[in-house]
């Protein structure tokens, strides 16, 4: 399978309230051939992000939704049942994008580390629910996380289920970044390596697509990510622009097989 | 003009009955799916209903740290799936559990701004202060704070969001005993000026809390006596702190069994406890007691002694519950299997449409509440024969619309902006 180029859009616009406006945002970039629509941005959250993706999720059948989640007041135990929900409503298409946000350092990595170890406290093969013989699920397949971090202690089990991609795509922001090794996805405003799975150029809508290719095909990005204001003109713009790096994607499916981005394996499978 | 009834769908987890997951009509992988909020949100609209409310707990569900086998798990966030309902919906208001104990007043503020800008106007605030004790842990607490504690908190709390929701886009300070802040709302006013403010405390702390911010009041109520009781209640705490009693809507819990006779209704109930096996009643017990009773023997008698040192509950409230049972020389076993025979204490009724709907006729005439709260006993299916056999009878009769009064939760209400 060829390497996907990935387009990806960030959308911090206080319009997003207005369902009207939010939903013709959303229709003009599954049409436009996005993979990645990112709600809120770093310094920009004139809105709740989660709030908004749930609500995305019905209105849109192929594009992963990512929420901005700043860190100064989200706790790990909201944030990863939130975001539980949110993956089941969109049969696997949710990701984060946890933002630091002035708070202390490390808080973020410690959110992080927190809503990882309440997804990984349920197995992916917990549940049974055979009405026959009245098995709901195999509670071996459960544990208590118990994390305990400098800034937050969660006991745990979470009282929602494995989301479908063992864990929603993680995303970090170059412009305000946390110092996690292993998200899925860098949103970076130079080409090069960084410590992410696949790297997104924060690129002006005046894009060149030649020397965006020339970067794709060296290896030095895998997509690119715009900052969209005006979505009804903008869409259809860099929808032409890019056509002749866009390739055709797979049926719908989760975000991380459409991305090709392995979910992480569990940390009790990792200890093992 | 004839009082009007205000139907409320309640909608956590697979229904009412901790076996109605098993139920033919049950759909509990359903949960895990946007079509099934597709359904139900549409099959709420049919209805003319209010609201749809989703409870919350913040903890999941078992005893002593073991998770039942048998009990449907687990209860999804209540904002993200009001949020996606509310997507593929237009009038149906969406009601979410948030606790005051465990969220940062800009935060819960900014959640239900979000939901009520997006649904146009459409969100509730059901306002709980989270009394299960398995749930401080999840915030790095070892215990939550004493009752009292907690709704002094939450009456902050509300006071905060409320001056937040009142002034987006400009900076709000707020100083009380428990919280300080000095923040901003984002700047879009939301539709509905405020979430619907809705509570549920039963005890007298609740009471007073409820006389002093809800709007609509959720309650359980066994007979028809005792929803007279509770409304007379509240409507004189309400008029006594200065508010109109006509601006706050009463919904006690209805859990309901339809069938075309009685008999039939008696002996479909008869079959959805006898999907209760011994593990699952034990199960539900546990959960209810807070106290694993999985180790001891169903056949023998209840371990009242261990429950009551065990439980993580006030020991007093579980020994009232357990001793008497227990006098009566029931095994752990009968004591479970009778346990899950009354769900909760709210209204169970076993009848026919036409009987449900003259029931919910003869309760609004005498004052016994303002509409009900509808606990389906297993999800989508019963919730579906009411919508499709109960709706018709109560539109003909006159007592409930035929359309829509407006488009926020508030005119559907029949509520002040």
């Amino acid at each position: 399978m060829s390497r996907p180029f990935i387009l990806s859009a960030g959308l911090a616009d206080s319009r997003l309230g207005d369902p009207d406006w939010a939903a013709a945002a959303l229709a003009l970039a599954e049409q436009a051939w996005f993979d990645l629509i990112v709600l809120g941005g770093p310094g920009a959250v004139p809105f709740d992000p989660l709030v908004l993706a749930a609500w995305a999720m019905p209105l849109t059948s192929g594009i992963g939704v990512i929420a901005c989640v700043p860190t100064p007041l989200s706790h790990p135990f909201h944030v990863a049942r939130a975001l539980s929900a949110i993956d089941f409503l969109g049969a696997g298409r949710s990701g984060w994008c946890p933002l630091p946000g002035g708070a202390p350092d490390g808080k973020c990595e410690d959110m992080i580390a927190a809503a990882r170890s309440l997804w990984d406290g349920w197995q992916p093969d917990t549940l049974i629910i055979d009405k026959a013989s009245g098995h709901y699920l195999d509670s071996s397949k459960v544990r208590a996380s118990n994390h305990q971090g400098p800034f937050f202690r969660v006991a745990g089990p979470l009282n929602a289920m494995r989301p479908p991609q063992g864990h929603p795509l993680l995303i970090v922001d170059s412009d305000d970044p946390f110092a996690a090794a292993d998200a899925d996805i860098a949103l970076v405003r130079e080409p090069g390596p960084v410590a992410a799975q696949q790297r997104l150029l924060k690129t002006p809508i005046a894009a060149n697509p030649a020397e965006l290719g020339r970067l794709f095909d060296a290896g030095e990005i895998d997509g690119v990510h715009f900052e969209i204001v005006n979505p009804a003109a903008e869409f259809p713009e860099l929808a032409q622009l890019l056509a002749p790096l866009v390739t055709p994607r797979a049926p719908p499916a989760t975000l991380r097989e459409r991305l090709s981005i392995p979910a992480p394996a569990q940390q009790q499978e990792r200890a093992a | 003009m004839t009082r009007q009834i205000h139907l409320w769908a309640f909608l956590q987890g697979i229904g009412h009955y901790p076996s109605g997951w098993r139920h033919a009509g049950a759909d509990p992988a359903g949960v895990f799916s946007m079509d099934y909020y597709r359904q139900v949100g549409e099959l709420c609209e049919r209805g003319k209903f209010d609201a749809i409310v989703y409870g919350d707990q913040l903890q999941s569900r078992g005893a002593g740290g073991r998770t039942p086998e048998r009990l449907a798990m687990p209860t999804l966030d209540p904002i993200s799936l009001l949020a996606a309902i509310g997507s593929v919906t237009h009038h149906i208001g969406l009601v979410a559990t948030v606790s005051t104990t465990y969220n940062a007043p800009l935060d819960l503020a900014e959640r239900f701004a979000t939901l009520d800008r997006i649904t146009g106007g459409r969100a509730g605030w059901n306002i709980v202060t989270t009394a299960h004790p398995a749930s401080a842990p999840n915030f790095g607490d070892p215990d939550l704070p004493e009752k009292s504690q907690r709704y002094a908190r939450a009456a902050e709390t509300v006071a905060a969001a409320c001056k937040l929701w009142d002034n987006p886009g400009s900076a709000v300070k707020f100083r009380g005993q428990f919280l300080e802040l000095d923040e901003t709302l984002s700047t879009m006013p939301l539709p509905q000026g405020r979430p619907v403010l809705v509570q549920a405390g039963q005890s007298g702390d609740g009471r007073d809390f409820a006389a002093h911010t809800a709007e609509a009041i959720f309650c359980p109520a066994a007979t028809i006596d005792a929803g007279i009781a509770f409304r007379t209640d509240m409507r004189s705490r309400i008029a006594a702190v200065g508010r109109d009693p006509d601006g706050v809507r009463i919904m006690p819990g209805l859990s309901f069994i339809l069938a075309p006779s009685e008999a039939e209704a008696v002996a479909k109930d008869e079959a959805l406890l006898a999907l209760a096996n011994e593990a699952l009643c034990i199960e539900y017990l546990c959960e209810s007691l807070v106290f694993d009773l999985t180790p001891y023997d169903p056949a023998g008698p209840i371990p009242v002694t261990d429950i009551v040192a065990g439980t993580l509950l006030p020991p007093q409230d579980i020994a009232r519950t357990v001793q008497p049972p227990a006098d009566e020389g029931l095994s752990l076993g009968a004591f479970a299997a009778r346990y899950v025979r009354t769900p909760r204490g709210h209204n169970v009724f076993r009848g026919t449409p036409r009987q449900l709907a003259d029931q919910m006729i003869e309760w609004i005439d005498a004052g016994a509440c303002d509409g009900f709260t509808l606990q389906p006993a297993y999800m989508p299916g019963e919730l579906a024969l009411f919508v499709d056999e109960v709706v018709p009878l109560l539109q003909q009769a006159g007592r409930l619309r035929t359309a829509y009064p407006g488009s926020t939760l508030r005119a559907t209400l029949g509520l002040s902006q």
